[in-house]
């Protein structure tokens, strides 16, 4: 992680140490340990402990400098608006790291940046679906998201603290399609079946959907678990109005079902659990059309922000493996694509 | 003319050194980027032993269906899948689904066998 050791540097953690007092009126702050955490493609975060003294979080804790990494992809939200977007989340009863404070002064970490409590657990999706030992709880942790996921779209617009989000006008699927055809007229190499895969979607758009807040990233490793139980929805960084069938659609696509795609609910359930979760806690029905239009836009959104991971790697100056590889990605969802829309249409001689 | 054990087994060679002997020794914050590595040398070595047959495949599929021979065939037909330009005949439809699902299977039996296989294809 390029700057990693400058941002351990004593001032850096100096100038942390006296925001993280000032913010919580504490005497004085003592971080104890600051080092970069896994995960997180588009951001950085960093595991904080810390000792206060006074103030509101008296004592010692364990927490998370959430920052921008190098490079990034447009779509996302600034830090502070994704603070904005976690503290709505939190006040709604969703299981999400209590947001704390948030900071636009570069003055203290170089960049903005926010503050949230860290929790116990792991989010490794690959481990998560192939762990036979979770087995017997995954359809009850299904339907456990499923109710998180209604209460998410229990916040709904007008909300004066979520006014930056574009209205639904703005970013519902013409939009998205006008973005993504945009996109692959500045990519190098042609993609069929994407252009067929959009243009499917621009023929079968549906009329407008009453607008809630979709997390638009909600699946299968980006939440953590501890052990069987729950601890946190993250990566809220796509946040922003939509159709909710956006978000199931994305949950249960092929390409968030990792060790096991036979399990349409993320890799780790049938749909059924999911679903009636959501229903109960929502009282509003999930429709099947908007599933399935949801699902090939989830294919194509996916391969586009796969492609766009790429090119950071090969047009964004950002030297990194994992990046160049996800690239390649685009082509499974390509695949996911034709067998949606074309399920009979396996040529004998392919 | 190249000398003997060919590339694409010295690779394969290095590669099974890489999981099996090197990535243990590794701290294990650095065996992801490991196994990254040995997924970009299968993705090589597979790329190495097609060669760029699958392509020329799809190339003279697509000098078929627009009955001319250009470097530009692939973009033209990703424009014209855009407009829906096949949508007027159900041969050429036909066709050019065909064509997808073949270039979609042979990118993906050089990128990732494995996924293929769980979507019951080869």
């Amino acid at each position: 992680m390029a700057g990693t050791a400058s941002l351990q540097s004593e001032p850096r953690r100096a100038a942390l140490a006296r925001f993280l007092a000032t913010a919580s009126a504490a005497r004085t702050v003592e971080i104890t340990a600051l080092s970069p955490l896994g995960g997180g493609a588009l951001q950085e975060n960093w595991g904080l402990d810390a000792r206060f003294a006074g103030g509101a979080l008296n004592g010692d804790q364990r927490l998370v400098l959430r920052t921008d990494a190098a490079t990034g992809i447009a779509a996302s939200l600034t830090r502070l608006q994704e603070f904005a977007v976690l503290q709505a989340a939190f006040a709604a009863g969703v299981t999400v790291p209590e947001p704390l404070f948030a900071s636009e002064d570069h003055a203290v970490w170089g960049k903005s940046f926010f503050i949230m409590r860290r929790v116990n657990g792991t989010a490794a999706p690959d481990r998560l679906t192939g762990d036979l030992t979770l087995d017997p709880v995954f359809p009850a942790l299904a339907e456990r998201l499923g109710s998180e996921l209604a209460r998410i779209h229990m916040i709904r617009p007008p909300r004066p603290n979520l006014a930056f989000l574009a209205p639904y006008g703005e970013v519902g699927p013409t939009r998205l399609i006008a973005g993504f055809r945009a996109y692959l007229d500045r990519h190098p190499a042609a993609r069929p079946v994407l252009e067929w895969g959009i243009r499917w979607l621009e023929t079968h758009i549906l009329p407008s959907a009453e607008p809630v807040l979709c997390h638009h990233d909600f699946r299968t490793g980006n939440y953590m678990l501890d052990g069987a139980t729950l601890t946190a929805i993250l990566d809220w960084e796509f946040a922003g109005w939509g159709d909710p069938h956006e978000d199931i659609g994305w949950f249960c696509c092929k390409g968030w079902r990792f060790a096991r795609l036979d399990r349409e609910a993320g890799g780790i359930a049938e749909r059924a659990p999911f679903y009636q979760a959501y229903e109960s806690e929502s009282g509003r029905s999930i429709d099947p059309r908007r599933v399935r239009f949801c699902e090939v836009l989830a294919s194509v959104r996916w391969a586009i922000i796969a492609l766009q991971q790429s090119d950071r790697h090969m047009f964004g100056g950002e030297r990194n493996l994992d990046l160049a590889l996800t690239g390649r990605r685009a082509t499974e969802c390509e695949l996911e694509i034709l067998m949606l829309l074309d399920p009979a249409g396996i040529p004998a001689d392919a | 003319m190249h000398d003997l054990p060919t590339g694409s087994a010295v690779l394969a060679l290095a590669r099974d050194v890489l999981l099996n002997e090197l990535t243990p020794l590794l701290p294990e914050d650095r065996r992801q980027d490991a196994l990254l590595v040995a997924k970009c040398m299968a993705i090589a070595e597979r790329e190495a032993e097609t060669g760029g047959e699958p392509a020329q495949v799809v190339l003279c599929e697509l000098a078929m269906l627009y009955e001319e021979e250009s470097c530009c065939l692939l973009h033209r037909f990703a424009h014209d899948l855009r407009i829906g330009a096949f949508e007027g005949s159900e041969l050429r439809e036909g066709a050019a689904r065909a064509l997808m699902w073949r270039l979609t299977i042979a990118k993906l039996r050089q990128s990732n066998p494995s996924f293929l296989a769980a979507n019951g294809l080869r």
